[in-house]
């Protein structure tokens, strides 16, 4: 009986880890991978992250537009390694098997929603060979017509020659260059000439030499002009410092002259008051007068008879 | 005219041989049929069978239990090596371990479990059945009121039915063991990829075969004997074939049905 039992146990055990094995016990979510070729691609494989397996192909369909549609079962524990701006690939190499990877670069995306589909790139270098192979193609058909007896460079080299030829002759670079005699013999004239001229030049650069010279001694001489300057420069040394003296002195004036502005604004503080006892004694004078006018006789007659 | 004759002689003989063949085989398969009905009603499983039963389950299990693990580790160990270190050396390790539990486990120890079987338990029980027979122990148990199949047959049959599972299964779950600790050592941190690549291999298709694969490895070993034990020695003319060594028949009978489970499961598996 305990033989049974254990036997019942272990093979219990068995397939529970099997169906664990299987991810039975897992919930997924579900992902739509789309891709133009199933070919190594099989149900059950994996999909890699970093290169651990985040999920599974669960099926392989052709969909109506002729596309692959990969199902792929994600972990829902895994899942939130896959955010919306994740790229998937599927890679062939020339051995082992078919891989279908996952790279996420931006961790802070929001994460890949349940039932999704993503393109597939492909990431194989197998599959870039019949693009290659035409590029090289029309590379190897641009090289013939290139190399090719009446192509371009041909001819083009054929001109280089024929112009060294002429530059390898008595008229050299010049006979190459203007193609006739007459003009490459003016072109040596024109250098002789300029010979001429440039001594002739010469000769003027020595005479302005000797101006130079002339001038200096006009200038930095003993009697020169840059010798009395200085000493003019001496003078006004002196003289500045007279002036400053005089100013110095305006200063002292301006303090006194400031000393005795303040004075007279003293000054005129008083003056109101003064002014205002004035006005009083002379409004009393008048008072005084009003006053003697009424009580003398001859005071003046005020009223106003009428007819 | 006598070449035709002979021609036609030899097929005559080849035909009845045949004929004869598929009528021995629809006796055999009646009669194993009727031995695996009685082996699933619960009726065997009472009182005063009960005991035998019990006895015969254990005794087919129990005592090879242990020697047959052992000696399946081993063989298991030498294999897990070879196959992890060659594979190594061809850069292919990523593949080594599939390869190990789809040969070992998938394979090699239900195959040899069924083998392990026949040998130990079920030809031995076929002599042992074959003898009682001859000694009139079915009749004796008759007078008694007592069933022989359910008393003598039954229980060997369902002990050979028991064993061989229980052998594959456990040997089964110690070479997965075995390769864990070969090929990531006694470390704990390997066992999700371990797992998942396990979970690989048993696919949904792969795991019905390998079921379907160990019960019909161990309905053949378990009944091919005991058919042939029950068959009255006397019954039918005596052919020269007869007079083959039963128990070799036995034998060859049940590599050839072995061969086609076998192949079977191949073909489910791969194809």
């Amino acid at each position: 009986m305990v033989l049974v039992a254990f036997m019942a146990v272990l093979a219990t055990a068995s397939v529970a880890y099997l169906l664990y094995a299987r991810g039975f016990f897992e919930p997924t979510q579900k992902l739509v991978l789309i891709a133009d070729d199933s070919e190594g691609i099989t149900v059950g494989m994996d999909v890699t992250f970093s290169g651990f397996p985040i999920g599974r192909v669960n099926r392989i369909e052709l969909g109506a537009d002729g596309n692959v549609r990969i199902r792929v079962e994600v972990p829902k524990k895994d899942a939130r390694w896959l955010r919306t701006s994740s790229v998937f690939t599927v890679e062939r190499g020339m051995v082992g098997g078919t891989k279908l990877r996952a790279f996420t670069g931006l961790l802070d995306d929001p994460p890949l929603p349940d039932g999704a589909e993503r393109r597939v790139l492909r990431g194989d270098a197998m599959a870039e060979l019949p693009t290659l192979v035409s590029a090289i193609k029309d590379l190897l058909a641009n090289l013939q017509a290139m190399t090719s007896a009446d192509s371009a460079i041909n001819a083009s080299l054929a001109n280089v020659q024929a112009v060294t030829e002429k530059m390898r002759g008595p008229r050299g670079a010049l006979g190459a260059v203007f193609g006739n005699e007459a003009d490459a013999r003016k072109v040596v004239l024109l250098l002789e000439r300029t010979n001429a001229l440039l001594a002739r030049v010469d000769g003027l650069a020595l005479k302005a030499d000797s101006l130079v010279g002339k001038a200096e001694r006009q200038v930095f001489g003993d009697q020169g002009l840059v010798t009395e300057a200085r000493a003019t420069a001496v003078q006004l040394g002196g003289l500045l410092g007279e002036a400053r003296a005089s100013l110095r002195r305006v200063d002292a004036l301006l303090v006194d002259a400031q000393a005795i502005s303040g004075q007279a604004r003293v000054a005129t503080e008083d003056l109101g008051a003064l002014r205002a006892e004035v006005d009083a004694s002379l409004r009393k004078v008048d008072h005084l007068v009003n006053e003697i006018n009424r009580k003398w006789p001859f005071a003046r007659d005020t009223e106003i008879r009428l007819p | 005219m006598s070449g035709i004759d002979n021609f036609r002689g030899g097929w005559a003989a080849t035909w009845t041989r045949w004929a004869g063949l598929g009528g021995e085989m629809r006796r055999g398969g009646r009669d194993a049929a009727s031995l695996l009905l009685l082996a699933i009603s619960p009726s065997s499983y009472r009182s005063p069978y009960r005991s035998e039963m019990a006895r015969q389950i254990y005794l087919g299990t129990a005592p090879v239990l242990l020697w047959f693990t052992l000696l399946v580790s081993l063989l298991s160990l030498v294999l897990i090596r070879i196959v992890v270190v060659t594979a190594a050396s061809y850069g292919l390790s990523q593949y080594a371990l599939e390869m190990v539990v789809r040969v070992l486990v998938l394979e090699l120890i239900p195959l040899s479990a069924a083998l392990f079987v026949a040998v130990r338990l079920s030809l031995p029980g076929f002599s042992g059945v074959a003898s009682l027979h001859a000694r009139g122990e079915f009749e004796r148990l008759r007078q008694r009121g007592l069933d022989p199949l359910r008393m003598l047959v039954v229980p060997r049959v369902v002990g050979c039915l028991f064993a061989v599972p229980a052998l594959a299964v456990v040997s089964g779950v110690t070479a997965l063991v075995l390769a864990y600790l070969v090929v990531h050592g006694p470390t704990p941190w390997a066992f999700d990829s371990y797992t998942r690549r396990v979970g690989h291999v048993f696919s949904p298709v792969v795991s019905v075969v390998f079921a379907l694969k160990t019960v019909g490895l161990s309905l053949v070993v378990a009944l091919v004997p005991f058919v042939s034990a029950l068959r009255p020695r006397d019954a039918g003319p005596r052919r020269p074939r007869a007079a083959l060594n039963p128990q070799l028949r036995n034998l060859v009978l049940m590599f050839v049905l072995i061969l086609l489970v076998e192949l079977l499961s191949l073909v489910g598996n791969y194809y």
